[in-house]
């Protein structure tokens, strides 16, 4: 066909999972030569159009047309044939092979050759002889992409790939989307993070709820505008912290007071709470010295220790693999420790089972909530509720289903989760919304003297981001101590009264994060510089237990 | 003493080809994510389809032929069922083992009646000229039948041609592994699955067949006894791993032949007991009691695309 035939077109694209419709009468257009954004809050059914056009899923309805010519995927091997290569947001890489196995697995000819040109023209060089299993997330999402480069594909397909990078990874990573289209070939771009659009992309497509909400060139759609196309009402509402961990506001290009949300503007209500009914004081969470080695012989938590106070929120920032993950383990109870205690308000849980801790009032939030959070397998009211079933008693013996289904859509309509209704199996919910249930059932609990969340809102929408935080501001107003450990900065200095940040074990700090120089001190720590000035001098870095500062006011913070 | 080590390694051996056989098959299937538990019962209808065949025919060699097909027969309705159908591979496993062996018994009533005693034609041990008068070994590995030769070939080929240098060894070990990711690199799922079944029922069959026509020249009921059983456990203790698998199968074979050459070397153990041991192995194989054991991933999991 002409060479002026879009790369992808697709028109009239449906595709319905029983009720519920994904993806409805969708239309989207690729140029070559272009970065194309698509754009939409969780559950808009942005990873559908993905598996649709890399073969995955075939369309109820519709027409693929790839440049030019009728493209009908039936398996991924036809869109890879096609010329089409994908990042799925899940990782594509077998984890008990090495890069090198993973790469072959593509059986493509003269495989050390085009290592070689990826290496050449995109600076990406993969350690061909590590095991998967053994690479951090950031590293294998690099690998994920030269796996993409290798195929030379005419159209690259990256769903949410960002997710899991660090800004300099998520830079080299666009920076590459650039390369690919100035060659010629297309990307097709799906983040939520409007930052990412802004700076890659050269016209975006908004879903929402399975349809186009709008689109056009990214030149004339500013982010206020995208937002109320993403979310459905406007941008305004969005506070200054909310619009910098989607990516709105970004550090370096530094806008002139948070052009989207002013200070004054839509401050989440919660914050300004005063103190009357809030408990207060230390001890609600109490780490004493707590140890715990690795099979190595290393210590993952080095006697550590840390109080959270009741009304108090903690963040822990730092790079990951520095004890963060042996931390929620410990407070969940899948991990005991070497050394040291857990307290919670007073009591010892350092070895009790998950169960009595739930009784004792910690709700734990875990990283990676699909594996761990709760049971995909079963509805959504079940995931609920399956630590509380003895509320819906009937008879003493019979589950009450009835009820438990219209307290689970209370829940559900509540917290805004997008599901097919409390009988929907968790599995088919979005990340974003499993993610929300698993919040919402642990902040269910009464009493809740402290939750601890990792990650709280990693690969969620704005949306969904401004409610976790709100609920999260709530649940503090009313005396919970709350725990937060998060990779995204921004959220922890707008969440947060004190911020600890974990190096090699230890919890450095505390910083304050309503100085200026927080983010800079941060910064410092997460390299393991000492903490220069400060009450805990005593031990290198050892966060001191102190008692939580009064809540500062919430102004807002760059 | 020496004859006795001369018996107790050939008769290791010779009890080990039928292990070596399956067990090959089944790796190659496990590795690729299906759990056959119906290798005993392949077996057995392999063993039924040689001795009905060479009975029929008067020839050895045409047995060989039935018994593979009935294999493959048997394996491709295994492999319709737990890959196509995608139905649980244990369920299918043990219902076809007890299909084969009331088919293979009411069988044997039709084809050999009340004679079954009598002979079928079978194969003979073939030594090779020189090296089967080496101690030892001469006999273990060079007095063997035409089967039991072509049995090593198969062990060895399948352990080279699909060890993880191969690529078609690295696709297999990614399907079991990741079926998803597999599929994203545009791997043959289902195909590779299905054909792993089969060639599991092809040398199911073959390992029958040695059973009843190098063997003892006859069909009885049941004549596998399980040892379609100890090749699933072959894979376990050799921690799918192929060398280990058939290091495996042969250590099982001399423990069995242990039982007959235990007079002989002043070892008063009760035969039972011996016949245990391969069990206690693959115990503590799976507790991790002997080096780390791990199944592939993907293992007794169907493949669906797009969940």
């Amino acid at each position: 066909m002409s060479a002026t035939a879009p790369a992808l077109e697709i028109s009239g694209l449906t595709k319905s999972f029983g009720t519920m419709r994904a993806l409805d009468d969708v239309r989207l257009v690729v140029e070559a030569g272009t970065v194309h954004c698509v754009l939409g809050e969780n559950g808009a059914g942005k990873s559908t159009l993905c598996h649709v056009v890399g073969g995955s899923l075939v369309p109820d309805k519709g027409v693929l047309r790839l440049y030019g010519t009728p493209y009908a995927p039936r398996r991924p091997a036809d869109a890879l044939a096609a010329g089409i290569a994908m990042v799925h947001q899940h990782f594509s890489l077998v984890p008990t092979l090495t890069v090198g196995e993973n790469l072959r697995l593509l059986r493509l000819r003269d495989l050390p050759r085009r290592v070689a040109r990826v290496r050449e023209e995109y600076g990406l060089e993969p350690d061909l002889d590590a095991r998967v299993s053994d690479l951090p997330v950031g590293v294998r999402q690099r690998v994920e992409i030269v796996k993409a480069l290798l195929r030379e594909p005419r159209l690259l397909v990256l769903d949410e790939p960002t997710g899991v990078l660090g800004p300099a990874e998520t830079d080299a990573l666009l920076a590459t989307c650039r390369r690919i289209a100035a060659a010629g070939h297309a990307v097709v771009l799906v983040t939520h993070k409007l930052g990412e659009a802004a700076r890659a992309g050269d016209a975006a497509t908004v879903l929402r709820a399975g349809r186009v909400a709008g689109g056009g060139p990214l030149a004339e759609l500013p982010p206020e505008r995208l937002v109320p196309l993403m979310i459905g009402r406007p941008a305004a509402s969005l506070d200054a912290g909310l619009a910098g961990t989607i990516g709105l506001t970004e550090d370096r290009p530094s806008p002139g007071a948070g052009a989207s949300a002013g200070p004054g503007t839509g401050a989440s209500p919660e914050t300004g709470t005063s103190g009357a009914e809030r408990r207060r004081g230390p001890g609600a969470l109490r780490l004493s010295d707590v140890g715990v080695r690795r099979a190595d012989g290393s210590y993952a938590l080095d006697r550590t220790s840390l109080d959270v106070g009741f009304g108090e929120i903690v963040g822990i920032a730092g790079v990951e693999g520095n004890g963060q993950s042996e931390l929620m383990a410990l407070l969940g109870g899948a991990l005991a420790p070497d050394t040291g205690r857990v307290e919670l308000a007073g009591r010892d849980i350092t070895r009790a089972a998950p169960r009595e801790r739930t009784r004792a009032g910690l709700g734990v939030v875990p990283e990676d909530r699909h594996r761990e959070g709760c049971v995909p397998q079963l509805p959504v009211a079940e995931n609920l509720f399956l630590g509380r079933l003895d509320r819906f008693r009937r008879y003493g013996v019979f589950l009450d289903r009835r009820a438990m289904n219209h307290a689970a859509d209370a829940v559900l309509t509540g917290h805004g989760i997008r599901s097919g209704g409390p009988g929907a199996l968790m599995s088919s919910l979005s990340g974003g919304n499993q993610q929300k249930v698993v919040l919402a059932r642990e902040l269910a609990l009464d009493p809740l003297v402290c939750l601890a969340a990792a990650q709280p809102t990693r690969g969620l929408d704005i949306g969904a981001v401004g409610a976790v935080h709100s609920r999260i501001r709530q649940a503090s107003a009313k005396g919970t101590a709350v725990l937060v450990v998060s990779s995204e900065l921004s959220e922890l200095l707008v969440l947060c009264d004190r911020i600890v940040v974990a190096y090699r074990g230890k919890l450095l700090g505390p910083v304050d994060p309503s100085q200026p120089d927080a983010r800079e001190r941060i910064g410092a720590l997460m390299l393991g510089a000492d903490h220069p000035a400060g009450s805990g001098t005593e031990g290198a870095g050892r966060a001191a237990a102190t008692a939580p500062r009064p809540v500062p006011g919430d102004a807002p913070r760059h | 003493m020496s004859a006795v080590l001369d018996e107790l390694a050939a008769g290791g051996v010779r009890l080990a080809i039928p292990l070596l056989l399956a067990s090959s098959g089944e790796l190659l299937s496990e590795r690729a994510g299906v759990l056959n538990l119906s290798v005993e019962g392949m077996m057995l209808t392999g063993a039924f389809a040689g001795a009905a065949g060479a009975l029929a025919s008067g020839s050895a060699g045409v047995g060989v032929l039935t018994a593979l097909a009935a294999g493959l027969l048997f394996a491709a309705l295994q492999a319709l069922l737990s890959v196509v159908l995608r139905a649980d591979q244990i369920v299918t496993g043990i219902t076809a083992n007890a299909l084969a062996l009331g088919a293979t018994t009411y069988g044997s009533r039709l084809v050999f009646g009340d004679a079954s005693a009598d002979s079928v034609p079978g194969f003979d041990p073939i030594p090779v000229p020189g090296l089967h008068r080496i101690p030892v070994l001469g006999p273990a590995l060079f007095e063997q039948t035409a089967l039991g030769y072509a049995a090593f070939a198969v062990a060895a080929a399948l352990a080279l041609g699909f060890s993880r240098r191969t690529g078609w060894g690295l696709a297999v070990d990614a399907i079991g592994e990741d079926a998803t990711t597999a599929d994203r690199c545009g791997l043959p799922v289902r195909a590779v699955r299905f054909a792993a079944v089969l060639l599991t029922g092809a040398v199911s069959g073959l390992a029958g067949a040695q059973l009843a026509l190098s063997e003892v020249h006859a069909f009885s009921d049941n004549i596998t006894g399980g040892i379609g059983h100890l090749a699933v456990v072959a894979v376990i203790a050799g921690r799918w791993l192929a060398w280990p698998t058939i290091l495996a199968c042969l250590f099982f074979g001399v423990a069995q032949s242990l039982q007959f050459a235990a007079p002989a070397l002043g070892l008063h153990v009760s035969a039972p007991l011996l016949t245990t041991l391969p069990y206690v192995v693959a115990l503590l194989a799976v507790s991790g009691l002997v080096g780390r054991s791990r199944a592939p991933s993907g293992l007794t999991v169907p493949f669906l695309r797009g969940s």
